[in-house]
């Protein structure tokens, strides 16, 4: 997995790429709790080249949405892959996330 | 599938992408379709996370043998350890309505497969049988059991 930090006047893009499981998703828990700890107003995690998650990797953004509603920060998600989709739809938590066509449509909203 | 499949990897989470390779390409020969054999993907690399978590409690030095095989209506993965004894009930899961973090890996196991269960019969470490069904009636049935 590799992971790429963006950061705007406004926002941040976590663009992540390959196969997040349980090896990977500790690397992405620390880049999501670092902007957490600095309170990021507004994330957006660009999923757009990720292969595979696992539960890990979903309890790892659950983490994270739910430490920046505390501040009333923004959790976005982009470019989700269909198959991240299914997951994502299967575990109920398309209704919970912010899932956007693209970076821009999620800066925008 | 004329042979089973046998891998073993150390307890290592890095390792878990060539158990889902393995799963996935097993899956394929055993004649499933693509979304199916992603299932089972999903579902044994949430299984051989398990054993990691709970029976090896995350000790890294430990052996995981995976082995895959298929009858004319099935396709089976024996996942075996020898680390603390599990129970399926012990296993952390949550409601897929409650949104907190963890819980959800026993549900992508029983998504992929039509029967979960332990063998009893295996005195030390924990021996987990995988059932999926091909015929798609045979499968609804068991889910609805």
């Amino acid at each position: 997995m590799k992971i790429e930090t963006a950061a705007h006047s406004d926002y941040t893009v976590i663009s992540i790429a390959g196969e997040i499981d349980m090896y990977s998703s500790p690397e992405l828990r620390d880049t999501l709790l670092a902007l957490v700890k600095k309170k990021a107003a507004t994330v957006i995690v660009n999923l757009k080249d990720v292969k595979y998650i696992d539960s890990s990797g979903i309890a790892t953004f659950v983490e994270a949405l739910k430490k920046m509603l505390a501040y009333k920060g923004k959790f976005k998600m982009a470019q989700v892959p269909d198959r991240v989709m299914e997951i994502f739809n299967f575990s109920k938590l398309d209704k919970v996330f912010n899932i956007y066509g693209s970076i821009e449509d999620a800066a925008n909203s | 599938m004329n042979n089973p499949i046998v891998i073993t990897i150390p307890s290592h989470p890095k390792y878990l992408s060539v158990v889902r390779a393995a799963a996935l390409l097993a899956a394929e020969i055993s004649g499933l379709g693509t979304t199916e054999a992603e299932d089972i993907k999903h579902a044994v690399d949430e299984a051989c996370s398990n054993v990691i978590k709970y029976a090896y409690k995350c000790d890294c030095t430990r052996k995981i043998t995976v082995k895959f095989d298929d009858t004319q209506n099935s396709f089976q993965v024996t996942i075996e350890d020898s680390g603390s004894k599990a129970k399926l009930e012990d296993i952390k899961i949550r409601e897929l309505d409650e949104v907190k973090p963890g819980g959800l890996g026993i549900h992508f196991i029983k998504k992929a497969f039509n029967a979960v269960v332990f063998d009893k019969k295996k005195r030390n470490g924990n021996r987990l049988l995988l059932t999926r069904y091909k015929n798609t009636d045979e499968a609804v049935i068991s889910k609805q059991k």
